[in-house]
Parts: structure tokens; C-alpha cells; sequence
């Protein structure tokens, strides 16, 4: 199955890549040490500045995945011998764009506990909650994300310009997951920010369906 | 006619590198393009397996406009250029199974490690391509155009970096195709190393393909 076959290449070659995996995770580790160094030592309100700080640093270091992605398809032409096997063009990006989506998991597992300690915030109660908002944020961030990647491949200083494309069209994403997740981590009920969880839900859709129609034309157009 | 390329333009900034570039194949015939550097054979290489759009003119794959089915016409190429069109962190075996599932070749697995077993490079299949040679390199880059046994394979100076016995054993292997009908569009500066195989030769200038002997 071509979705299974791109996100094993895809995880494999992110596993064997030991330094990328080390920057990304030291990266997203030291942003949230500087912001909650930055916000404290004594918070306002601990449960509101550590999902801003959670969401910062996995947007930020997101970016990094997904540069990564970019160049391991730019590499020895690999993404040009994809394109050539005649494979179909949805399923390669859905099989990106799981790959990526398993990365940012990856990330956030990692982060987590981090932001939980620093901020002192968070219990095993709110935490299936925390992390069905953080899978519905992240499937968007690595549809959208797969999606600009695609758009910025054939350009010169691409890195600059997908997160330049990606920010942006993140906003709400973004906006959505940290007010979630300061609804659960505060104690309180998901039900006054529950619009929020459908932004996320209609975001995740518009990306997915977007790719549906555009992603073989951006591809092709992108060379 | 497997292939029929009628005045094929393309343009790179303000330079016309092709110019009304015309080339047809014909089923089991072996073309050698050849040309000064510069003069377009590669780019030719990359429109004839869409890789690259043109500017102007039409490509047809058996009488159809390859763009217009374009997975259908990339499944029956087999293309290999200058660069290896590899993932350089997995092994040939890896990159080799990963790019037959991907064209939907049965046995995807088995054909790549019978494949490398007839260029030699059994013992480095589990060896990550980025720790190969100049020469090992094409060896996996041929082999991965070949794997799916496309009915055209267009190979861009498939020669460079092969030892004798790589040469061997990719005319062997490039007989093997002709002899089930395949089309061959070799683009090499050297008339000699594939030998009886090319039927024509055709030579591009300044963007058009000039002659055809």
C-alpha cells in the first residue's frame, strides 16, 4: 500500500537522521525553558502561559520537521523518482503528511512533560483531553504543512518562504489549541472554547480536501 | 509508435534550450541521442519522461498526449539522469523495494535483489546509497529504472561512472528489454559502449534534434 510505503520511508529515514532528531528535540526542549524563564518565576496564569509556550515551541519546531521533509525529498532527486513511479499524488501526500503528523506527535510526547514541569501544570485527569486537542491540531499543521512544503520545493530560499506560507495560515490552529488546552489545564470544562475545537476540525478538513484537489497541480507546477 | 515528441520548446529564463525538438521511438528499437553539451539532450531526456513540462509542443505516449494521462504514461518509463534519483540515508534493497511498490511491481522485492545480484551489488544491499561510489550509484540508479521492466526506458548518459563489467552488464540487461519490445532512448557521448544494441542515431544541435541515421 503506497500510504504505508511512504510513511515507513519517511520514518525511517527521520530515525537514522540522529542529529536531525537532536536539534529538533533540543530545540522545542530549549523553547520551552526560555519562555518559562521568560514568564515566571512566579506565573499569572501558569495554565494559560504554559499552553502558549507548548504551542510555540511544537509550531517553531515543526517548521524544523518539516524543512527536513523538504530537503529529504530534494536530495538526490528522490521526490523526482516518486513523482515518476506514477504513483497516485493524494496518497503520496497522505502518507506525508501521516509521517509528519507521527513526528510532530513525537515532539509533543517529548514536550509534554517538559512544559507540565516547568509551569506546574496539567494532571492525569485533563490528559486525554490534552492529547485528543493535540492530535486534532497536529493532522492540521502536517496537512497544511505537508501541503506549503510541496509549494515551496521548487523555490529558491525555501525554507524561508514555507514558514513564511505556513505561519499564517496556522493562526487558527494555533489560537484554537491554546485555548483548549488552558480550558483543560485550568480545570474548567472544554465546553466554553468548544467553537475552538471546531475551527481546528473545519481547518484539518480544508487542508485535507485542499490537498485533495491541488496537490498533484502544486506538485507538477513546483519543478 | 510508442513515443512521438513534435516541436518541443522550453525555455530557461531568456534562453530557448529546446527549439521545435522533434523525436519518435518506435517498439522495440534502441535510439542513441547524442550532442554537444549544451545542446538540450538532457533537457529533451527529462520532457520525453515528464519530468519537465515543455513550453511549446506535444509529447505522445502510444498516440495519447502523455500529460493527459500522465501516471499511466510514468508507469511505463523507466528514466534514470544525471542525478541518482535516490534516497541517500536508505539502503539500494530499501530505495529499490520502496520505488517497485510504488509502480506496482509484483515482487517488487525479489526483482531488486535479483537485480543488484546480476550488477554485483549483493553484498552492499543493506548499505545506505549516501556510502557509495560514483559507480555504485549508477548501478542502483539504472537498476531502479529498469525494475518495473517499463515498454520505454530513457537513460541519460546511463554509461558514466561504469566499469566494464557495469557496461556488460547493463547492455545485457538493456538486450533483455529490447527483446520484449521495450523502446530505448540512450542520451551518451560514446557511440562505442553500447555497442549492436543502438539501431539509430540521432544528434541534437543547438536545441533541435538534427539528424537521424
Amino acid at each position: 500500500m503506497i500510504l504505508i510505503d511512504v510513511i515507513r520511508k519517511d520514518l525511517r529515514l527521520h530515525a537514522r537522521d540522529a542529529r536531525f532528531l537532536a536539534t529538533l528535540l533540543l530545540f522545542s526542549a530549549s523553547c520551552v525553558l526560555i519562555l518559562s524563564v521568560a514568564f515566571g518565576p512566579s506565573f499569572q496564569d501558569p495554565a494559560r502561559e504554559a499552553a502558549a509556550t507548548l504551542w510555540a515551541a511544537l509550531f517553531f519546531a515543526g517548521v524544523l520537521g518539516l524543512t527536513r521533509s523538504l530537503e529529504l525529498e530534494g536530495e538526490s532527486g528522490g521526490g523526482d523518482a516518486v513523482r515518476l513511479s506514477g504513483a497516485d499524488p493524494y496518497a503520496i501526500f497522505l502518507g506525508k503528511t501521516i509521517a509528519n503528523f507521527l513526528l510532530l506527535a513525537g515532539v509533543f510526547v517529548f514536550v509534554l512533560p517538559i512544559a507540565s514541569v516547568f509551569f506546574d501544570v496539567g494532571d492525569l485527569e485533563a490528559l486525554p483531553g490534552v492529547l485528543g486537542v493535540a492530535a486534532l491540531t497536529l493532522l492540521g499543521y502536517a496537512a497544511w504543512g505537508t501541503l506549503f512544503a510541496a509549494l515551496a520545493r521548487g523555490l529558491k530560499a525555501r525554507e524561508l518562504l514555507l514558514s513564511v506560507l505556513l505561519f499564517p495560515s496556522l493562526v487558527p490552529l494555533w489560537i484554537g489549541a491554546v485555548k483548549c488546552t488552558h480550558a483543560l489545564w485550568s480545570g474548567g470544562s472544554i465546553e466554553p472554547v468548544g467553537d475552538w475545537i471546531k475551527v481546528i476540525a473545519v481547518a484539518d478538513v480544508v487542508g485535507l480536501a485542499l490537498a485533495a484537489f491541488l496537490y498533484e497541480y502544486i506538485q507538477e507546477a513546483s519543478e | 509508435m510508442i513515443l512521438r515528441a513534435n516541436g518541443i520548446r522550453k525555455r530557461f529564463e531568456s534562453r530557448w534550450v529546446l527549439r521545435d525538438a522533434s523525436i519518435e521511438l518506435q517498439s522495440g528499437e534502441c535510439v542513441l541521442l547524442q550532442g554537444a553539451n549544451g545542446s538540450g539532450k538532457t533537457t529533451l531526456a527529462q520532457i520525453l519522461a515528464t519530468l519537465l513540462a515543455p513550453d511549446r509542443g506535444v509529447v505522445e505516449f502510444d498516440g495519447v498526449p502523455a500529460l493527459q494521462k500522465r501516471q499511466a504514461t510514468r508507469r511505463a518509463i523507466g528514466f534514470a539522469s544525471h542525478r541518482p534519483l535516490l534516497y541517500p540515508g536508505l539502503s539500494p534493497l530499501e530505495n529499490l523495494s520502496f520505488f517497485g511498490r510504488l509502480a506496482g511491481v509484483d515482487g517488487a522485492d525479489t526483482r531488486a535483489a535479483d537485480l543488484l545480484a546480476r550488477f554485483g551489488l549483493t553484498v552492499f544491499a543493506r548499505t545506505p546509497v549516501e556510502r557509495f561510489s560514483r559507480g555504485m550509484l549508477q548501478r542502483v540508479a539504472l537498476i531502479r529504472a529498469l525494475l518495473p521492466s517499463p515498454r520505454l526506458l530513457i537513460l541519460d548518459e546511463p554509461y558514466a561512472g561504469l566499469d566494464d563489467e557495469g557496461t556488460g552488464t547493463l547492455n545485457g540487461l538493456l538486450s533483455e528489454a529490447n527483446g520484449r519490445g521495450a523502446a530505448i532512448l540512450l542520451v551518451a557521448h560514446e557511440r562505442e559502449r553500447p555497442g549492436a544494441l543502438v539501431g539509430r542515431f540521432c544528434r541534437m544541435h543547438e536545441g533541435a534534434v538534427e539528424s537521424s541515421s
